[in-house]
């Protein structure tokens, strides 16, 4: 090693150092400890009695009929909020890309929902869905039937996933706002030319564009989705008759609640199996798909 | 395998100790008033030292310093704890693997018997009677497991049923003194009768609702005693027979009766009792301050919380707040039981009340806030505290059976789930829980 590659290494080490220190404290060394744990008893109240008990906590958890229906809830919340945030961001951004007034204005009001607290957000959404709030309000007015959105078992989950959607699609629209922009504008006036319908143009330039976008928005909605907990835990508490409850909350309140580490270690470890490899086929079929039309080309 | 478990379990315990605060030894001389001949006293509290019960307990802290002085020196640590519970029990858990437990802390009431059951806690040193005499006998109840005190409280609560007492004139229904409740089936008479009169007033004979939490069950499990039943065995291990005995299936249905009649909305509908759109509330002594202070066209009483058809006349009302109790850690325990004494005493408790207006745990307390000899509601939640005040269920399993109770009433009287097979599926889950305990 020469001494300029030794000094250029030290230096390195010097700015890698502190984070890799607290990285290994805060992040593997829990993600380790989570394993292990998985496959012991530890119970926080006794940790000196703790034994290994193999696949138990395993076997326990899926035999375990709330985990399951956290599981699906989670599942669900996710099939509703996905197309919807992707969506619902794709149709702002193309709006505020069009409008040529206060466009500014525009941008900043969407993206407000996301730069607040989500217990906040959650609160304020409480008043909205509560029996006498402004939605039900509306509908009464309207000549239609209160609705009891999060207070019922068929309502709550698809209530919280619009709230949420509404939260946090700013930051997405910011995404395909900047991907929009990039687009060379030579190729709508090619388009133009060729006398392309606005259909056309938007499904082969566009969307076309914007897809290794889409690609990760897709992604990161999807994993963020998975890890919802504080919206149920402000506005329903996972209820009612646990409609609402999702994986991170069940691990949360099997961990912190009711103590049982090794338990709520285990359902961690089920939960980040099941997203690792959900993130992994998502990556293949996009991966394929942007393969095969790099082939066409 | 094992070493490397133990390597792991080593790095765990740096890791909780750094969470938890290095232990550190303190010498006399170190911290302000700590001499030398003193016994330090280590004590955590659940709140954050600004706000006003935080200084109460500073102020406690302060005078038994100065009481003590020579003998003893108490050192308290404020560690806040989150609404969903976080926090303080954390730092806890994260000590009893630590090792680093204080002297003395404050558990939650219904938490004694798991922290007892897991050696987190000791038994206080002896007390004579006269000195347990000062104590509302809920308190001791809720401190005592296996025959054992663990756990003093300075704070008390209840739960009242609130009425209106303008509606109740209007329909010309009589209030029954507290040894004469009305029993589920009179009380479903009243009801029926209030039904037309709410409606007119688009609201509801009762202002009730399910939540998730800890509100559930400290609220309605009174319903189980009063009709006979329980949650758990006397020794608190046990579930089966109890949880979910014919009695409990009887008392579930009789809410969801409240439900599907229309005496209460299935969605919880905010302020129905105080704008006056409501007849009866079951709420937190705290809701007296809030009519008061808040909703002064509305004229409150308390009636005495309803009981089942063949109720014997035992206790069954709800208690229950935060306790102080002796660490397995103490070495002192004589020392450490006498500040568990000082900070739940009479003077603690008035301290308190001055603070926050929570009900105190002393008779002699009571004796000197006017308020509970003078206010005709806060007495009645008195009376009603001391003479058939019961603590929630003593289990280690509390949390899963707190928790439980919540789902299954909201399963039962809610979404219409059946009864029997809602309390036996729960039961299940919590004996599931206290095979740890049984197996030992």
């Amino acid at each position: 090693m020469t001494k300029k590659n030794k000094r250029n290494s030290i230096m390195g080490m010097a700015f890698f150092g502190p984070a890799l220190v607290l990285l290994t404290v805060f992040l593997f060394i829990p993600m380790i400890l989570t394993v292990v744990y998985s496959f012991t008893d530890y119970f926080a109240l006794s940790p000196d009695t703790t034994h290994f008990v193999g696949f138990e906590n395993f076997a326990e958890i899926f035999g375990d009929d709330l985990f399951v229906q956290s599981f699906l809830n989670t599942v669900k919340f996710v099939l509703i909020i996905v197309p919807l945030q992707c969506l619902g961001a794709l149709g702002l951004a193309l709006l505020i890309n069009k409008v040529s007034y206060c466009k500014k204005y525009f941008k900043v009001a969407f993206f407000v929902p996301v730069v607040m607290s989500l217990a906040v957000v959650s609160t304020l959404w409480m008043q909205i869905y509560s029996p006498e709030g402004i939605i039900n309000t509306f509908l009464t007015n309207m000549g239609f039937d209160p609705q009891p959105f999060i207070h019922s078992a068929d309502q709550a989950l698809p209530s919280i996933a619009i709230m949420s959607a509404w939260q946090g699609m700013g930051y997405q629209m910011i995404i395909f706002l900047g991907g929009l922009q990039a687009i060379n504008p030579a190729l709508y006036e090619a388009a133009e030319m060729d006398h392309a319908s606005a259909w056309k143009k938007f499904k082969d330039i566009t969307l076309h564009e914007l897809k290794p976008l889409c690609v990760f928005v897709f992604i990161t909605v999807t994993i963020g989705a998975f890890r919802m907990i504080v919206q149920p835990m402000v506005m329903t508490g996972g209820g009612p008759s646990n409609s609402t409850y999702t994986i991170v909350y069940d691990i949360y309140e099997t961990g912190t609640v009711n103590w049982e580490i090794g338990l709520a270690s285990a359902m961690a470890v089920v939960f980040v199996i099941f997203v690792v490899v959900l993130t992994i086929i998502q990556n293949v079929l996009t991966k394929d798909k942007e393969g095969k039309n790099e082939n066409k080309k | 395998m094992k070493k490397v478990v133990s390597i792991l379990a080593a790095s765990a315990a740096v890791c909780m100790t750094m969470l938890s605060g290095c232990s550190r030894t303190v010498s006399p001389g170190d911290i302000e008033g700590y001499d030398e001949g003193e016994q330090y006293l280590s004590l955590w509290v659940h709140i954050i030292e600004e706000t006003p019960e935080g200084q109460a307990y500073l102020k406690s802290v302060n005078s038994f310093n100065e009481h003590y002085n020579g003998k003893y020196f108490a050192d308290v640590e404020f560690i806040p704890r989150n609404d969903s519970g976080g926090g303080y029990s954390d730092k806890v858990n994260a000590s009893v693997l630590s090792g680093n437990l204080p002297d003395v802390l404050t558990v939650d009431g219904p938490n004694v018997a798991a922290y007892a059951a897991n050696g987190i806690i000791q038994p206080l040193a002896e007390l004579t009677d006269d000195e347990k005499g000062i104590y509302l006998d809920s308190i001791i109840e809720q401190g005592t497991f296996n025959d054992k005190l663990y756990a003093l409280g300075a704070m008390e609560s209840s739960v009242g049923l609130y009425y209106n007492k303008a509606i109740l004139r209007e329909a010309g229904i009589e209030v029954p003194e507290a040894g004469n409740p009305w029993t589920f089936s009179e009380f479903l008479g009243i009801l029926e009768r209030l039904k037309p009169i709410m409606e007119e007033k688009n609201g509801y004979a009762l202002d009730m609702t399910f939540p998730v939490g800890e509100a559930t069950i400290y609220y309605y499990a009174p319903f189980i005693w009063a009709n006979g039943g329980s949650l758990v065995s006397e020794d608190g291990f046990e579930t089966d027979g109890y949880f979910n005995s014919d009695k409990n299936i009887e008392t579930m249905k009789y809410f969801r009766g409240l439900a599907d009649n229309g005496y209460m909305s299935s969605v919880p509908i905010q302020n129905l009792f105080e704008s006056g759109r409501a007849a009866f509330k079951f709420d937190g002594a705290w809701e007296v301050n809030t009519i008061y202070t808040s909703y002064p066209d509305i004229e409150p009483g308390v009636a005495p919380y309803i009981v089942g058809d063949e109720w014997d006349g035992g206790r069954y009302t709800p208690t229950g707040s935060w306790a102080y109790a002796v660490s397995s850690g103490a070495t002192d325990v004589e020392g450490a039981t006498e500040l568990v004494k000082w900070m739940s005493g009479v003077e603690s408790g008035l301290e308190l009340y001055e603070q926050t207006k929570s009900m105190p745990s002393t008779y002699a307390a009571y004796e000197q806030i006017s308020a509970f000899t003078d206010d005709e509601n806060y007495k009645a939640l008195y009376e009603q505290l001391r003479d058939y005040g019961h603590p929630r269920p003593k289990t280690p399993a509390y949390p899963q059976l707190s928790s439980s109770f919540q789902k299954s009433l909201e399963n039962i009287a809610i979404s219409g789930m059946d009864a029997e097979e809602q309390l036996n599926k729960s039961e299940e889950r919590i004996s599931e829980k206290l095979e740890r305990y049984t197996r030992k």
